[in-house]
């Protein structure tokens, strides 16, 4: 409970944590309040700047997306054999990036790692955000898409039922329970850091609005018992469902028998790379928040770098995914697969493979060195690089593989992203920051009483 | 308007006063707290609640708190969940037989998946309803006299009593530190 997490400091009596330079004021309780609430407030000029711009890409994917619904999916670049691309891509983009917020905010709670309590209220609002940006693709991707409900099971008077030996299938419910577990686990992290924040406001509105996102909260000792208990089953519900959903998400390429796809390391590779991009796009959001609203005393550079080791160590684990399939192609006895792999490093899609292979193995090396785990603009360079690279991945992944199948008879056709696909990736982006942006401006984005926890407790006698 | 209806927000949230009967005490340190709440234990006074920006497990300690039994509900949830994901497919696969290559209708492995994530579907959900109703949650009008320091950095002592006990509870907590003590009765 008095773990400090908050950068160089030190506990002192009357349960503040000064930090280093005594002439800055000590960091309390009640500072605390005050520094991690300030962001709930009108927004500036900036913001609105910001906003504005993500809404208007938002509309640009919105009318690419009516154009698709209006002419049909064909107006997407998909060319027979290549009919999973880029929709399938983004959706296993989306889930990936959604992953690292139960990581940190689940895995590392189990593990005792404290320093997850300064960043995790960013990563588990990614992690909402993110799957709601993933649930999007396999609608989009429908070629009747009002037709999306037919994937959920319910009873009708034919009696027909999903076919639950699909993994697709599968995907429909590790998907929708992520999306329903991670928003809960989500919204009960909140309650009491929105009670705070009612406590605090004055505008009749915004207290109606924090007073139902705390539930009425009062932080009695009845209520923190049963909530840190119901929390920590959360926790230990939300570590075996992260490893499953992209496992089941593997599975819906590793089941078919497509060159490429078929292997039994995709579980394992695909789970690695989720945490990859998530933690990367943490960072990446991260370094503007901390930086815009001066919070550099609360996440701290030690916070960043622990996340930036993070990066390193899912890096080289897809590092090894990588040289392992290329082995596998080689040392096994399919000749299709082995024909594939060298294609995909040299053939009509060797450059997407190089920007992959550049991006997320070969750029990460950089983070052995501890001077550029703390170089904040150096880390978002970087982390930006990584979610590059790890698009390409789920591209390269799903259309070299269906480019390259068994006929060779179709080998010449190639897949080509049209400009309604690059505006509905577009737009997705702009999709999920609309909704972060509104996040960090209406719900605590830090947890505050998790923070809290990090100082010593007040106590008289130290206090004497 | 708005400021019209910005007073009906506040009357709406806002409890009605002095509906319950006893003394809240207004701490800053936790020791005090703690050794208050055995003292007031002690003395018989077992169903005070404190109010607390997070939670201390000095004060749990002192208020002899046992375990939550919200894990026997989630529990509940997460066997529910098992064995409708479980049903779910089955039925499914009875209800409409329909042979592929030749293989079996109930085929396990498949259905683990489902199975599974039916399990933490519902285990989530019994967890989260099992915490708000064990919590009492939600509750719009607070049930004792809330100050709002309390998600600050104030810990608050509230100890049911009548209007013949009060003046040796305020005793009490002021005697342990409290930096104010209201008397509610």
């Amino acid at each position: 409970m008095t773990d400090i997490t908050l950068g160089p400091v030190t506990p002192v009596a009357e349960g503040h944590v000064r930090r280093s330079d005594p002439a800055e004021p000590p960091i309390t309780q009640k500072s605390l309040n005050q520094d991690l609430l300030k962001l709930i407030s009108v927004p500036g000029p900036i913001w609105w700047s910001i906003f504005l711009l993500d809404l208007t890409i938002l509309a640009i994917g919105v009318i690419a997306e009516r154009n698709q619904i209006v002419h049909g999916i064909g107006v997407a670049g998909h060319t027979r054999p290549v009919m999973w691309a880029s929709y399938v891509a983004n959706f296993v983009f989306w889930v990936g990036i959604a992953h690292c917020g139960t990581l940190v905010s689940a895995i590392l709670f189990l593990f005792r790692s404290h320093f997850r309590r300064a960043v995790y209220r960013v990563a588990e609002a990614m992690t909402v955000f993110g799957v709601l940006t993933a649930a999007l693709f396999p609608i989009v991707h429908l070629g009747r898409p009002w037709f999306a409900y037919w994937l959920f099971p319910f009873p009708t008077q034919r009696q027909l039922w999903p076919n639950f030996r699909s993994p697709l299938e599968w995907d429909v419910f590790a998907v929708n329970t992520y999306l329903t577990v991670s928003t809960i686990f989500f919204i009960v992290g909140i309650i009491p850091d929105a009670a705070a924040a009612r406590d605090r406001t004055k505008n009749p509105f915004m207290r109606l609005i924090f007073t139902a996102a705390s539930f009425g909260w009062r932080g009695g000792n009845n209520q923190w018992k049963h909530f840190y208990s119901a929390y920590l089953y959360f926790a230990a519900f939300a570590t075996p469902l992260v490893l499953s959903v992209h496992s089941v998400v593997s599975w819906d390429f590793a089941m078919a028998q497509v060159p490429g796809w078929h292997s039994t390391i995709f579980a394992p590779y695909f789970v690695a790379g989720a945490i990859f991009s998530g933690v990367a796009m943490v960072i990446n959001l991260l370094i503007p928040i901390r930086f815009g609203f001066k919070l550099q005393h609360i996440v701290t550079l030690d916070h960043m770098e622990k996340l930036s080791k993070l990066v390193l160590l899912t890096s080289t684990i897809v590092g090894y995914s990588y040289l392992v399939e290329f082995f596998c192609a080689w040392y096994g006895p399919s000749k299709y697969e082995r024909d594939l792999f060298w294609w995909r490093a040299t053939g009509h899609f060797a450059w997407a493979f190089w920007i992959m292979f550049s991006c997320n193995v070969i750029i990460p090396l950089l983070l052995w060195f501890k001077g550029v785990r703390r170089n904040m603009a150096v880390l978002f360079v970087l982390c930006l690089f990584v979610n590059v690279g790890m698009w390409f991945e789920r591209f390269v992944i799903i259309v070299t593989s269906l480019a390259r199948p068994f006929e060779p008879m179709t080998w010449g056709i190639n897949y080509r992203m049209s400009w309604t696909e690059a505006a509905i990736l577009a737009g997705s982006f702009a999709w999920f920051f609309m909704f972060f942006l509104i996040f960090i401006r209406v719900l605590p984005a830090f947890s505050v009483a998790e923070i809290k926890e990090t100082l010593a407790p007040p106590r008289r006698k130290e206090a004497a | 308007m708005i400021q019209r209806l910005g007073a009906i927000i506040d009357k709406l949230l806002d409890g009605k006063p002095e509906t319950y009967r006893g003394v809240m005490g207004v701490y800053y340190y936790v020791d005090d707290v703690a050794e208050a709440v055995r003292t007031l234990r002690q003395v018989g006074y077992k169903n005070l609640s404190v109010y607390s920006p997070v939670p201390y497990h000095e004060i749990e300690a002192a208020l002899e708190q046992g375990p939550s039994i919200v894990r026997w509900v989630t529990f509940g949830g997460a066997t529910l969940g098992l064995t409708g994901g479980f049903a779910l497919c089955f039925y499914a696969s009875v209800s409409y037989p329909l042979v592929v290559g030749g293989k079996e209708l109930l085929s396990l492995p498949p259905f683990v998946v489902i199975g599974y994530e039916s399990m933490i579907l519902l285990g989530s959900l019994a967890n989260l309803l099992g915490m708000l109703a064990l919590a009492r949650l939600p509750q719009v009008k607070a049930k004792v006299p809330y100050d709002r320091r309390f998600s600050e950095d104030r810990i608050g002592i509230w100890v049911p009593c009548d209007r013949d006990a009060a003046p040796r509870v305020e005793q009490m907590l002021r005697g342990h530190g409290a930096e104010e003590v209201t008397v509610h009765a």
